[in-house]
């Protein structure tokens, strides 16, 4: 998945960066995949198996990108440098969606 | 649940602002909702308003209602039993949704009224959609074709041994004259022509009183001129398909909204859930009746 980081290098996102899920979506998987309602848009948006569990662990605790890709190296089959290209690209839709917001 | 029909009242402006409307294709508001301090308020403009009181010490909801002047008692009970049950079903736990249901497989007519089978499984099919999308006279149709109806607004399911047992609601079909003609005869006597009204179940449309299983649910297009085309959703295409059509209370109790939710990705995992849209013509109709229960053999 391609990432576009944007121009502004204080807007690329950081490793280091840390993500809380929105109070305002539920999520539940459905046939193999992740759906996701913003109750406050009406919007629902579909995750892959792996989205899906970056959702799973992101409800569970906020969590920063390393963590979330330690445990995605640790879990899929895929090089470390892609893991962390497509969880970057991954965290940029969702926090565009305000699916998730940085946490503290 | 009771209703308390109050003295008829005019409507007059509400000191709370809406948390939520319902409101047409066209833009018409049709329902608003109002938190007036305790419990909620729900106004249906031109028609009436209903107070649903929160239960206290083990008691159920209360619901009083306050027609207007002008409005016929038949119109608010209809409100009650098609809106108000199913709002407050969904809201303790219930799963309820918008659409009307017919026996497609296993009975038919009288066998269907005496809870006979003709040999095979009994099986129920949905159809949802948006009000004046054809749903009733969709079901109206089947029901003259012996096929027997089992609610005309109001899909309430129960989950029950592995299967979402359909319930039978009211025997009645709420029809706007021109489809009360089509499935009942030109001669049928009309009181109005611009309103719906009740037409009973009878022998020319059968009506089942006892609950069957869901087998599909048939999500209404709405492109009244679209051809006859009927496509299985993705279970994920499902749930976001069937979730506009379920009654919601409160928008804003999340917890009930997120328990709401999962009861609709169970149903939409477990039940195969069709778009379908088909020319609303009643010429059209008996074709349209043959490639659903194509479908359903085929599946």
């Amino acid at each position: 998945m391609p990432c576009d980081l944007g121009e502004r290098p204080e807007l690329r996102m950081q490793l280091s960066d840390r993500f809380t899920c929105s109070d305002d979506v539920v999520a539940r998987e459905v046939g193999g995949e992740t759906v996701l309602l913003d109750l406050s848009s009406g919007q629902y948006f579909g995750l892959d198996i792996i989205g899906g569990r970056v959702w799973e662990l992101l409800s569970e605790r906020s969590q920063d990108l390393k963590e979330l890709c330690d445990q995605i190296e640790a879990e899929f089959d895929a090089p470390r440098d892609r893991i962390e290209a497509d969880l970057i690209a991954l965290a940029k839709q969702l926090q565009d969606q305000e699916l998730i917001a940085q946490a503290a | 649940m009771q209703l308390n029909l109050e003295t008829p009242r005019s409507q007059e402006p509400l000191p709370t602002q809406p948390y939520d409307r319902w409101v047409s294709p066209e833009g018409h508001c049709q329902a608003e909702f109002h938190k007036p301090g305790a419990g909620f308020l729900i106004r249906f403009p031109g028609q009436a308003d209903f107070l649903i009181a929160e239960p206290q010490g083990g008691s159920d909801y209360r619901v009083i209602g306050w027609p207007l002047p002008e409005c016929d008692e038949a119109a608010i009970i209809n409100l009650f039993h098609n809106a108000i049950q199913p709002i407050l079903g969904n809201h303790t736990g219930g799963l309820f949704l918008h659409g009307s249901a017919v026996i497609a497989q296993g009975e038919r007519g009288e066998q269907a009224e005496q809870g006979k089978q003709d040999g095979e499984a009994s099986g129920a099919i949905a159809f949802l959609g948006l009000s004046r999308g054809g749903k009733t006279t969709l079901a109206g149709s089947f029901a003259k074709a012996g096929r027997p109806f089992l609610t005309e607004d109001v899909i309430d399911l129960q989950v029950s041994g592995g299967q979402y047992l359909l319930q039978p609601k009211r025997s009645k079909l709420r029809l706007f004259a021109d489809s009360a003609r089509h499935l009942l005869g030109e001669d049928t006597q009309i009181k109005d022509a611009d309103m719906k009204q009740d037409v009973e179940a009878g022998s020319a449309l059968p009506f089942a009183d006892h609950a069957v299983p869901l087998r599909q649910v048939y999500v209404l297009g709405t492109d009244h001129r679209a051809p006859l085309a009927i496509q299985r959703f993705s279970m994920q295409e499902a749930l976001s398909a069937l979730m506009p059509h379920a009654f919601i209370l409160d928008v804003e109790d999340k917890p009930r909204l997120k328990g709401h939710f999962a009861r609709m990705a169970d149903l939409s995992q477990d039940i195969a859930c069709y778009a379908l849209d088909f020319t609303r013509e009643y010429a059209e109709l008996p074709r349209v009746r043959e490639a659903i229960l194509d479908n359903l053999r085929g599946n």
